[in-house]
């Protein structure tokens, strides 16, 4: 394993109150640690529209809009892998969805418009998930490679 | 263009731009402050994104582009001074920082883990052009700088025990 010894691990945390506005903040700052880590342009707009809409969730359903909770964001880069997990306190939480519905269902009216946040988000960087959470909240990661194929 | 995002999302309300609800929501209650809070690795060059998150909420709270670019620089010196003196490199410390918005301008807040602890004779002697010639140290400018670009500037020590400077900047309306 090359540079298994001297993987360079950084990261960084980032929380913001959950008002519509704030996740351009949260996005702006994170668009910068990418560049940092030496992401191109294209990735780093990519990795800012899924943040967005990652961030409008927690906002939205986790956090029901309540100011006073917060949206933490946190960012690991360990190699060439960067790793984002959004966190919410959970105040409604992603169930799931029941039906596999495709964009061209929604867009004809045939299905919930529900949900399509998420099947953007897919398509824009390499995993995308909610992950198991301990303290009650919806936790969402984010997965870029730097070197995507 | 995200037609699938605008469609999904007008339909609650969102606005495209969220610029002036920010320091207005502010005004309906003052008693919620909102604070954004930002924990970065003590390297240089990471200060960029302390500089970026700033510059993107002052934009939005109505600072001009001239009051965003003062920001910027002061906030560069802040967060650069935290990483190469308080947490002396160590890219394991953290340095923190707190935007915190008011109606009436932003409060950003730099703290640091104190490795090292700030001269206090640094953050009120002002350096003396003559003196960067001859003597060996020809620091001390940053902090001149900051104290010249924003309007309130304080150091006092974090409750971590490190340094913190508070600096405030005013939204004239």
């Amino acid at each position: 394993m090359i540079g298994a010894t001297n993987t360079i691990i950084l990261s960084m945390e980032l929380s913001f109150p959950s008002e519509l506005g704030y996740e351009k903040v949260a996005r702006d700052a994170v668009a910068a640690f990418a560049r940092r880590l030496g992401f191109d342009r294209e990735r780093i707009e990519d990795l800012k529209t899924a943040l967005g809409e990652a961030c409008i969730n927690a906002i939205e359903h986790g956090n029901g809009r309540a100011p006073g909770l917060h949206v933490a964001v946190s960012c690991v880069s360990e190699g060439e892998l960067l790793t984002i997990e959004v966190r919410d306190n959970g105040l409604q939480r992603y169930q799931g969805s029941s039906i596999e519905a495709g964009i061209d269902m929604k867009l004809q009216g045939l299905a919930p418009l529900r949900g399509m946040g998420l099947m953007m988000i897919a398509q824009l960087v390499d995993e995308a998930g909610f992950t198991e959470s301990q303290d009650g909240g919806n936790h969402f990661r984010l997965v870029l490679h730097r070197r995507a194929g | 263009m995200r037609p699938a995002q605008l469609w999904l999302k007008t339909s609650v309300g969102r606005t495209e731009d969220g610029v002036e609800s920010m320091a207005m929501a502010n005004n309906d209650a003052e008693h919620s402050e909102r604070v954004i809070e930002l924990r970065l690795p003590s390297r240089l060059g990471y200060e960029k994104v302390a500089m970026d998150a700033a510059s993107s909420l002052a934009r939005r709270m109505g600072f001009d582009s001239d009051r965003v670019e003062a920001l910027r620089t002061a906030l560069s010196e802040a967060v650069t001074n935290a990483i190469e003196h308080g947490n002396a490199h160590d890219a394991a410390m953290k340095v923190m920082v707190m935007l915190t918005v008011r109606p009436d301008g932003l409060v950003i807040s730099v703290a640091d883990q104190g490795r090292k602890q700030l001269d206090q004779d640094k953050t009120v002697l002002t350096p003396r052009i003559e003196d960067s010639f001859t003597k060996e140290d020809k620091g001390g400018w940053g902090i001149w700088l900051i104290r010249e670009l924003m309007d309130e500037v304080e150091f006092s020590t974090a409750p971590t025990g490190g340094n913190q400077i508070r600096m405030v900047i005013h939204l004239e309306r």
